[in-house]
């Protein structure tokens, strides 16, 4: 079905150029607001180079094909099993991730640049990791107040003078960019265990079905090299001799990226295991096999760190593994990432980056900051109520979506209900503007029409080498006029296009 | 090298794949049947299928017995039970459901299409109207369950490259089939033809369910008689659902997932594979002695066999999966 929709798709469009311009034709209830930027559209309605033969090839569409087209990308998500988990139900249910069939494009000059922010962000964050856990001169320099650093719930004292191989306290990192009239900027780091790569990687195998002929007109950066990268950033954190077995740990099926880890760990030729999978004897990590234990020398971990051993944390927590701390500090085993990254992706911490960026590479910061109100501070726990319906207030420890209010959206009794608990416990919110984010077109009710998007790329830091895959998670707001992507609250995915060279492909 | 949970997650998918393909195969002889057999009959061999499959049947009255409850119900509740009661361990979509939720498990180690192939199975059969399509015919539904999971069974077949995980699903077949054929056998014998039934036509349809007519009538006689049946069923090593054949297989399987239990001396549950072996080739039921009638030799060698063919499933899981850190150390 997707192929046959797909080719016939493909085939409308030839040589002759056709015109698509937002409001009008296929994109008759594609509305453009001048306060927003739109990622397909000029401001006067014309598209922009990267769409313009994305756009032509849709305008020829009618909405029957594209609606095939839709359910055709669905369905593929549906027969393969691409789920994520709904947490905090009841019943803990399997959903199909919403996948929208446009992809959205950006030139090869808009990717170099966030590219680049990308690579100094995470070059400047693992030099403030090394720092607070050794010599800590950011903190007694002040680019960082001491107390929101070691007061950080994701402070890790035992983590203290504990040498990281090459540095490498953050491996892998999912940081999430944003556009607005302004440009691109970063809304945060996650540093911790990192989602979606898997959904950005299903995206691409899915459109690339969908659109065969237009996707190789467009030149599209290749993404499918991820898990080889991965594999590989892992492999050079330590000195082997041998090929490393690395093992992928995961909380089991009920995590709501499950389907992820699975993923990854197949596509790495690793090991998907459990906490009970695994083994410490002698400070030497174990994985048990049919064969009797084996070790394993890498430990992709993707449970908190709070899990990863009763020993020496949670001692409640059954989804980690007694003594791997103990395997971890002998140096017989590497963990990506690094116990105790999550501070440097706390919320408050976020709005020192640009400094911590200054301080440890003398350099301006390429990508922006979000303008962030510390409500720890008197100031900017003043500012946050007294403007909170046009704000967007976050708990620093909060992920997901969750534990955050967008004042704008929220009702009177609603607003009142968060300001009591920020009132109670300022120190654990921040406060920011709430973002004109982008809009790129989407099929959505039988029709082209502009939603919000944000970005998620995947950077990887192995032992000297940066790689980032030349894409990322790009989630959708599906639900028109709101502005969380997340998929737990309705949003949905779509694939992203980044052009080879000046774009010239997509002419 | 296997995870020695992911072993398991391959070993129980593959009893229960058997276990929805052997209760869909029971159950397809019996809907064939219901257009031209007596009531009395029918009661008979649901009680037959119920008994194989371990389970009560539905909605009696509890002051009814046994006999008088296959009676009382009616075709269309006794198949719902067996293909849509998501609370029956032995309904086809409750086997669908725990192969899917092992298989889950299991993404790293399947070739995407077998995944595939068993996830649509299974959406198709949930999604599937059991009402609608009784209306169609009784047998239409469970055919095509039947043809689904062959088709799986295809899929698996010529993608998965044989390797443990292969074996470990393999293993989990056979061992369901050895079981559930040990009880098949046992039980028809037990409840032996209703009244007014000819011998030959009980055993006939139990080769028929077997997957065995066929060949026996081209390797014997299309006269079936009770001890040949059960001969032929016991001892047949090229037919698939004999016991002998499912005993050997499983000492195989378990010779390439062990190697070094190929020599001396063998793991515990390699020999207990060829315990079994040699109990199904010393099986009274595999003798024919002309003149015997129904019943000579009952149930105690099918017992014993079913009894053996449990320690060989918690010796397997012994060996390979939940056997203790110290035995487990590198030398």
């Amino acid at each position: 079905m997707p192929n046959s929709i797909g080719t016939s798709l493909d085939e409308r469009f030839g040589d002759e150029p056709r015109t698509c311009t937002a409001g009008s034709g296929a994109f008759a209830h594609y509305e453009l607001d001048p306060a927003i930027y739109d990622e397909m559209f000029h401001g006067d309605g014309s598209p922009r180079e990267t769409c313009r033969r994305l756009g032509s090839a849709l305008a020829r569409a009618s909405p029957e094909d594209l609606a095939a087209l839709q359910d055709g990308v669905a369905r593929r998500f549906l027969h393969e099993g691409i789920t994520f988990t709904v947490l905090g139900r009841a019943e803990m249910s399997e959903h199909i991730i919403p996948i929208d069939c446009i992809p959205r494009v950006l030139s090869a000059e808009e990717w170099d640049h966030v590219d680049r922010g990308l690579r100094q962000r995470i070059t400047a964050l693992n030099m403030f990791l090394e720092d607070i856990y050794h010599e800590g001169r950011s903190l007694r320099d002040g680019v960082v107040p001491a107390e929101l650093v070691l007061g950080c719930p994701q402070y890790r004292v035992q983590m203290r003078g504990l040498k990281v191989p090459h540095g490498a306290y953050v491996s892998i990192c999912g940081t999430d960019v944003v556009r607005t009239r302004d440009g691109f900027a970063v809304l945060e780091d996650n540093l911790r265990v990192p989602s979606g790569v898997s959904y950005m990687l299903a995206c691409r195998t899915a459109m690339k079905h969908a659109y065969p002929r237009l996707y190789r007109a467009h030149e599209v950066r290749e993404i499918a090299g991820y898990p080889a990268d991965l594999y590989a950033t892992l492999a050079s954190l330590g000195s082997w001799g041998r090929t490393p077995r690395v093992a992928v740990l995961t909380p089991g099926r009920y995590n709501s990226a499950y389907y992820e880890h699975a993923f990854l760990a197949g596509e790495m030729g690793a090991m998907l295991v459990e906490g009970r999978d695994l083994v410490v004897h002698d400070a030497v990590l174990y994985v048990r096999t049919v064969a009797g234990l084996k070790r394993i020398d890498v430990v992709y971990r993707r449970i908190d760190d709070d899990f990863l051993d009763p020993v020496t944390f949670r001692e409640d927590s059954v989804l980690g593994v007694a003594g791997l701390f103990e395997a971890y500090r002998a140096g017989n085993v590497v963990i990506a990432n690094a116990p105790g990254t999550g501070v440097a992706d706390d919320k408050a911490v976020y709005a020192f980056v640009p400094g911590i960026i200054r301080y440890f590479l003398d350099e301006e910061p390429i990508l922006a900051n979000v303008e962030t109100h510390l409500c720890r501070e008197p100031d900017g726990l003043a500012y946050t109520i007294d403007n909170i319906e046009d704000l967007v207030v976050k708990e620093v420890g909060g992920s997901g979506g969750y534990g955050m209010l967008v004042g704008s959206h929220a009702s009177a009794a609603e607003r009142e209900e968060f300001l009591a608990r920020l009132r109670a416990d300022p120190t654990n919110y921040i406060s920011q503007p709430v973002l004109a984010l982008s809009r790129a077109g989407c099929f959505v009710d039988g029709r082209l029409e502009p939603r919000h998007v944000d970005l998620r790329p995947f950077v990887l830091r192995g032992r000297d080498e940066i790689r980032i895959a030349p894409g990322g998670l790009c989630r959708v707001a599906l639900r028109k006029g709101t502005l969380v992507v997340n998929s737990s609250q309705g949003g949905g995915c779509k694939d992203l296009w980044i052009l080879r060279g000046d774009a010239e492909g997509a002419r | 090298m296997m995870l020695a949970r992911a072993a398991a997650d391959f070993y129980w998918m593959g009893r229960y794949l058997e276990r929805a393909e052997q209760t869909a195969r029971l159950l397809d002889h019996q809907l064939n049947r219901l257009v031209d057999t007596p009531a009395a009959e029918l009661a008979h061999s649901w009680r037959v299928l119920y008994g194989a499959v371990g389970m009560a049947p539905p909605s009696v009255p509890e002051e009814a017995d046994e006999a008088e409850a296959f009676l009382i119900a009616d075709a269309y509740t006794l198949a719902g039970a067996l293909v849509e009661d998501e609370t029956r361990p032995h309904s086809i979509i409750s086997c669908w459901s725990q192969a899917r939720e092992n298989a889950k498990q299991l993404r790293p180690w399947l070739p995407v299409p077998v995944w595939t192939s068993l996830n649509r199975g299974f959406l198709w059969m949930r999604e599937s109207d059991f009402a609608a399509a009784w209306a169609m015919g009784p047998p239409v539904l469970v055919r095509d369950a039947i043809d689904r999971l062959r088709l799986l069974g295809g899929v698996a077949d010529a993608m998965m490259p044989r390797d443990d995980a292969w074996r470990f699903l393999e293993l989990g077949r056979i061992v369901e089939r050895l079981q559930h054929q040990t009880v098949l056998l046992d039980t028809w014998d037990t409840l032996g033809p209703p009244d007014g039934t000819s011998t030959s036509a009980w055993w006939g349809d139990l080769l028929r369910v077997c997957g065995a007519y066929e060949l026996y009538c081209r390797s014997r006689s299309m006269v079936v008689r009770r001890e040949a049946a059960l001969a032929f069923l016991v001892r047949n090593p090229e037919l698939p659902r004999s016991l002998r054949f499912a005993a050997n297989r499983t000492g195989e399987l378990l010779s390439d997932i062990d190697p070094a239990g190929a020599r001396y001396p063998l793991t515990p549950p390699h020999r207990m594979a060829l315990h079994l072996a040699a109990a199904v080739e010393m099986d009274p039921h595999g003798e024919e002695t002309p003149g015997e009638g129904h019943g000579a030799a009952g149930s105690d060698s099918f017992d014993a066999l079913l009894g053996d063919s449990r320690t060989l499933h918690d010796m397997i899981m012994a060996a390979y999966v939940a056997y203790p850190v110290e035995e487990g150390l590198p030398t």
